[in-house]
C-alpha cells in the first residue's frame, strides 16, 4: 500500500509538472490519487467553522474543496452541535493520499 | 429654390451621419475591447442536501461555488424543504397556539424525520403591517419549535421572514393561504 501510494504521489507530481492549460475543468485531473474522474461524483464530509457554521468539505486526491452549507431560505448552517474546527464523515474518501502534501 | 431643398437635405443628412459616427463610435470601441481569459466550464456537484455547486479541476487547484438564484437561494435539485406547514391547519388567524390535533401531528414528524436538527422559517401573506407579520412569523415559528423540542429534537435555528418571502404573489385568497406556513428545514 505505501509503495502504490509512493508511486501515485511520483506519478501526480510528474503530471503536475506537465501540467499545461487544462482544458476540461469538470474531472479531476490526476489519475492515481485515487479520486473517481467525475467532479460530480465527490463525497463530502462536514467541517464546521469556528462560529459553529456548517460547510461541505471535500478530499478529492490532490483537490480539496469546500463550501458553504446552506439552507433553501440561503441562508447558513449555524449553531452545529458538531465539534468547532473538525471534520466529520466520508470526506477524505475520494483520497489515497498520506496528506502530508 | 429646388437646389436650395436639395441643399437643406443634405446637410441634414451630413448632421445626422455625424450624430450617427458620434453614437456608434462608443459601441464600435466596446466591440472591439478584447477580453483576456481562459475557459473555465463548470461542472455541478450535488451536496448531500441536494444543492448545486459549481466545481472546477484546473489541475493542481480545484474550485467551488455555490450555484444560487439572484436572490441569493440554492438551486437544489429535491425540494430540500422537508416540512411545510400550512398554518390555516395549525393556528387560528392571529393566533400563535398550536391546536391539539395539529401538535400531534407535528409530533410525529419531528420523531419519524431522522434529521440531526432542524431549522425553523415562519412566513404569512401580505395582510396587516410588515412588522406585525415579522412578529407573528416568529411566534408560530417558535410555537413550531417548541413541539419539536418537547420531543426531543434540536432546533439549531427559528427564523422569521413575515410576508417578505412569499412563494405566490399575494392576489388570490388560495395564494394567500400558500404564504401562510412555516417552513421546517431538516439537516441530516
Amino acid at each position: 500500500m505505501q509503495i502504490f501510494k509512493a508511486s501515485a504521489l511520483v506519478a501526480a507530481v510528474a503530471m503536475l509538472s506537465a501540467c499545461s492549460e487544462t482544458s476540461n475543468k469538470t474531472v479531476d485531473q490526476h489519475f492515481g490519487d485515487a479520486s473517481s474522474g467525475g467532479l460530480s461524483q465527490m463525497t463530502a464530509g462536514i467541517w464546521v467553522d469556528p462560529r459553529g457554521c456548517e460547510h461541505w468539505l471535500i478530499d478529492d486526491g490532490l483537490e480539496g474543496y469546500a463550501d458553504l452549507r446552506r439552507t433553501p431560505d440561503g441562508k447558513p448552517v449555524c449553531n452545529s452541535e458538531l465539534p468547532r474546527n473538525t471534520a466529520t464523515g466520508p470526506f477524505k474518501s475520494g483520497s489515497s493520499f498520506p496528506d502530508a502534501l | 429654390m429646388l437646389n436650395f431643398k436639395a441643399k437643406a437635405a443634405f446637410a441634414r443628412l451630413a448632421a445626422a451621419t455625424a450624430a450617427l459616427t458620434l453614437l456608434t463610435a462608443p459601441l464600435q470601441a466596446q466591440e472591439q475591447r478584447s477580453i483576456v481569459g481562459e475557459r473555465y466550464v463548470p461542472t455541478i456537484w450535488v451536496d448531500p442536501d441536494g444543492c448545486e455547486h459549481w466545481v472546477m479541476d484546473d489541475g493542481a487547484e480545484g474550485f467551488m461555488s455555490p450555484h444560487v438564484t439572484p436572490d441569493g437561494k440554492p438551486v437544489c435539485r429535491r425540494g430540500n424543504i422537508c416540512g411545510v406547514m400550512p398554518t390555516d391547519q395549525f393556528f387560528a388567524t392571529d393566533r400563535h397556539s398550536i391546536n391539539s390535533a395539529g401538535k400531534q401531528r407535528l409530533q410525529e414528524f419531528f420523531k419519524s424525520a431522522n434529521a440531526r436538527t432542524f431549522v425553523i422559517a415562519g412566513h404569512t401573506d401580505s395582510r396587516a403591517s410588515d412588522e406585525y407579520n415579522i412578529r407573528l412569523s416568529e411566534r408560530r415559528a417558535n410555537s413550531v419549535a417548541q413541539v419539536g423540542r418537547s420531543v426531543g429534537a434540536r432546533i439549531s435555528d427559528v427564523r422569521a421572514y413575515g410576508e417578505r418571502d412569499p412563494i405566490a404573489p399575494n392576489t388570490s385568497a388560495s395564494n394567500m393561504a400558500k404564504n401562510r406556513r412555516v417552513e421546517i428545514y431538516c439537516l441530516r
